[in-house]
């Protein structure tokens, strides 16, 4: 497969495991979204999460960041280990968890400020930085989304005039600027065209030498091109997890077998 | 007739009844507009603004006194109105989206949105002018300020369920913790919103004249004592426009003219603020 | 690695400490400042009820059946104003509901699109003229024109009639119960025909187009299909025009005449809940004549209160 090309070598570095989650169950009020998920994802690797909608991948990655503590009638159980730490814990405070895991949403959502305040409006939030080492931070994590030098001479202008490529970029530059550790991104292609949606991919694939990288997709080329590993899902809970490469070559569950060849989803 | 041309027939008085209902409609707001025009301006110098009430039968003075303590009671209940009305409305959208007594809160604001003004105005002569045993501009803003506060709320509150969700969850993706969400993105995506419902309170409050007629009551001199009682423009009006003096009569028309124009100007600008933010957002 | 995240978690912990803390001040903050929103609404009710007391007590249940209104002889009931406050709401209505209804209906199935908007903005300037716009133009302008043309004409036409005749009887005063009906039904126009156009608009599409498919004309589907499918959204709207017009002080304070007392012609002056309090508020010399004008508002709210709780469970699933 022609993926192969955006992955590194797999004695590059030792896979180092940076969340363990242990029998994940999630509940909408009484309805079980999650039925016992069990599942490693690794360090500077890149986890690719499919199946059919419905399916609780969107869910599962909400639960990494606990973002569905929004809502008073959701909850998990379970464990989730983040560098060995429960993040489920009550005694995680969760604005800090939020700042170690970045996430990054389907359609782009740029706050109503500048381009330059979006980007510092997160880094404020968890540190006080003077405004030269501001501006520095600024413009790396613009550079590193690859978006410094389509808005370089536009920083002052409103973040809702990017092109929705732009927007999404924007998305990911602002949570890598305040330096978290895993990033999950919740079909972060899926509003954008071909174009927007290969520059997305090549910025994955990028940011995988640094990141934990947890992705939901519902396009398996998207899956196979940018992803180590990848974790098949079905009516809330694991089918199969494994090596990107075995999964789509030779899958080891009928329903995987189905899925991946397109039988039904 | 046959049955067809019976329905055409029926058709056509219907909907020409309609357009009349139409044409009236707007008839009645040319003639109202054309006799504050024609009866307003007669009259109309810089003197309005400059002088005070005069006594009657004098031909002289404005209905600057007036005006003046309009501005000032119509500001203090803005000013106190806006922090209140946007936190309240904060508190339904924000936090009591779902809960069944965020649901009887937004009920009772859209009553208290609706009720008689005058009702206002007893409730603040019983709270204040009884207890400090005279009438005052404070009483009159306090009026003021309740009648306001509901028409924030409600635009507050509906302007920011008008946020998308996906908005607060990114800032709270970010670690910014609930109060950081609301006041940096929320208020923010929701600000033209909030200031047309400022705006729009503040013509609503600027015409009130019930609440106004004991509480404030009325002051034919210079004042700007907000302890003591104080003029203001539709007290003036409602005074004048009733005695049987001729230029008391005319200064009634003046300031009604005044004070239509000053409600419509700001009516259009919170209409064109809430038109601008539509367009811009495409 | 470890030992960076680990000194990471524990600044952050620190900070997240005084992040919730703010967090708490503002939820703190939001909560009440709805509390005085609550509060403002409870203490109308407790401040009227508390002012009204001594009335009520004095009169008692009399206080809602009696029509004599002397200051003099301190004897206060509130038949009177009542009666002027539900017949005046009832000639707006008969005058505002289908003018509104009309507007609505020429809005969303006639106007050309090119005028829809033009329309829109005329009718809410229309709500946003202040009432006492409204009773200054209805004494100076509306009253001769009615003491001079209309109601000569209704009293040789209408109140010839047996029975329906006495409604139009008396001299021609030029204010009085019908003139501030007038009034106050084009002052409710704007805010019945905001609510119909919004509930008729709320029919879908393919509903609206079926009906016209089957070769229905507009009138047919407007009132066959339109009116039906929002009729509560609609009924919802007149009852919050309703609760205006029973409210409604300035406009019609103007033009009432201020009469306390009940005639079977709705030419004749007379008086409402609202227009005595403005009248004779201030002019209440003793304890009991203010205490009644209070009750008289209490009254005034407890049945705006009703009209307007009905209005809004009517209007709820247009949101």
């Amino acid at each position: 497969m022609e993926s192969k090309s955006m992955q590194r070598p797999a004695a590059e570095a030792a896979e180092v495991e940076k969340i363990q989650i242990k029998d994940l169950r999630f509940y909408y009020e009484d309805y079980e979204a999650l039925k016992g998920v069990t599942l490693t994802l690794h360090d500077k690797r890149v986890t690719a999460f499919i199946g059919p909608s419905g399916c609780g991948k969107s869910t599962l990655l909400r639960v990494l960041n606990r973002i569905y503590a929004l809502y008073p009638r959701q909850h998990a159980t379970g464990e989730v280990l983040l560098d060995g730490r429960n993040l489920l814990s009550k005694d995680i405070h969760v604005d800090s968890l939020r700042a170690q895991v970045g996430m990054v949403f389907q359609k782009p959502t740029p706050f109503p400020m500048s381009i330059y305040d979006n980007i510092a409006f997160g880094i404020r939030l968890h540190e006080r930085v003077p405004g030269s080492e501001m501006d520095d931070r600024v413009e790396s994590a613009l550079r590193r989304a690859a978006l410094w030098d389509e808005v370089k001479d536009k920083l002052k202008a409103s973040g809702l005039s990017l092109s929705g490529g732009q927007q999404q970029r924007l998305c990911i530059a602002r949570a890598i600027a305040i330096k978290p550790s895993v990033l999950l991104l919740d079909e972060p292609a899926s509003a954008l065209d071909p174009i927007s949606t290969a520059k997305i991919e090549e910025l994955i694939a990028e940011l995988a030498s640094d990141f934990c990288i947890a992705i939901v997709t519902h396009n398996l080329q998207q899956a196979a091109r940018c992803s180590d590993y990848v974790a098949f899902m079905y009516l809330g809970e694991l089918i199969e997890f494994g090596p990107t490469e075995r999964i789509f070559s030779n899958p080891g569950h009928p329903k995987t077998v189905e899925y991946v060849t397109g039988r039904f989803g | 007739m046959t049955l067809q041309s019976r329905r055409r027939a029926k058709n056509l008085v219907a909907l020409a009844f309609a357009t009349a209902a139409s044409a009236f409609g707007l008839f009645w707001l040319a003639v109202i507009l054309w006799t504050l025009l024609y009866n307003g301006v007669t009259g109309l110098s810089p003197v309005l603004v400059t002088e005070a009430t005069p006594p009657p039968g004098s031909g002289a003075g404005g209905l600057g006194n007036a005006i003046l303590g309009s501005l000032l009671m119509n500001g203090l209940a803005i000013l106190v109105a806006t922090p209140l009305g946007i936190l309240a409305g904060t508190w339904l959208a924000e936090y009591a989206r779902h809960s069944k007594f965020g649901e009887v809160v937004r009920f009772l604001n859209d009553i208290l949105l609706s009720a008689p003004s005058i009702i206002v105005g007893l409730f603040v002569y019983e709270l204040m002018v009884v207890p400090m045993h005279h009438f005052s501009g404070w009483a009159g803003a306090v009026a003021l300020a309740i009648i306001a506060i509901p028409v924030i709320v409600r635009t507050t509150q509906d302007m920011l369920m008008l946020v998308p969700s996906s908005l607060r969850e990114a800032a709270a993706a970010l670690g910014a913790p609930r109060w950081r969400v609301i006041t940096s993105v929320a208020y923010r995506a929701a600000l033209s919103g909030i200031l047309t419902g400022v705006l729009l309170a503040l013509a609503r409050v600027s015409g009130e004249t019930a609440p106004l007629l004991f509480t404030a009551l009325n002051n034919q001199f210079w004042s700007s004592d907000m302890n003591a009682p104080m003029g203001n423009l539709p007290v003036v009006i409602f005074q004048f426009a009733l005695s049987p003096y001729d230029d008391w009569q005319q200064l009634a028309w003046n300031g009604a003219l005044l004070i239509t124009v000053a409600i419509l100007l700001t009516n259009i600008a919170a209409r064109m603020l809430a038109a601008g933010k539509k367009s811009s957002r495409g | 690695m470890s030992l960076a995240l680990d000194k990471s978690l524990r600044s952050a912990a620190a900070r997240s400490q005084s992040s919730s803390l703010m967090d708490r001040i503002f939820s703190a903050l939001v909560l009440g400042s709805t509390a005085i929103v609550l509060l403002s609404l409870l203490g109308v009710f407790v401040a009227l009820a508390v002012g009204a007391w001594p009335a009520l007590q004095k009169f008692g249940f009399g206080f809602l059946v009696t029509e004599v209104w002397n200051p003099v002889t301190a004897q206060f009931g509130a038949v009177a104003p009542i009666f002027g406050t539900l017949v005046t709401s009832l000639v707006a209505m008969l005058i505002g509901v289908p003018i509104s209804i009309g507007i609505a209906i020429f809005m969303t199935e006639l106007c050309p699109d090119r005028l829809r908007r033009p329309l829109g903005i005329a009718i809410e300037l229309l709500a946003g003229i202040p009432s006492i716009i409204y009773g200054i133009w209805g004494l100076f302008v509306l009253a001769p024109f009615m003491q001079q043309h209309v109601q000569p004409l209704l009293i040789d036409t209408l109140g010839e009639l047996p029975i329906i005749g006495n409604l139009f009887q008396g001299p021609p005063y030029g204010i009085g119960i019908l003139t501030a009906g007038l009034v106050l039904g084009i002052m409710v126009l704007p805010f019945i025909t905001a609510v119909a156009r919004d509930v008729f608009l709320t029919v879908p599409a393919m509903v609206r187009e079926s009906a016209y498919g089957i070769g229905a004309t507009t009138w047919e589907v407007v009132w066959r299909v339109v009116i039906p499918y929002c009729k509560v959204g609609l009924l919802g709207g007149v009852m919050l025009g309703l609760g205006r017009a029973l409210g409604e002080t300035m406009a019609v304070t103007f033009v009432i005449g201020n009469a306390h007392r009940i005639s079977s012609s709705i030419l004749a002056p007379g008086t409402t809940i609202s227009a005595s309090i403005a009248n004779e508020f201030t002019e209440a010399t003793t304890d009991i004549y203010t205490s009644s004008l209070v009750a008289l508002g209490l009254i005034l709210f407890f049945i705006t209160f009703v009209v307007l709780s009905i209005s809004r469970m009517m209007l709820r699933r247009l949101r």
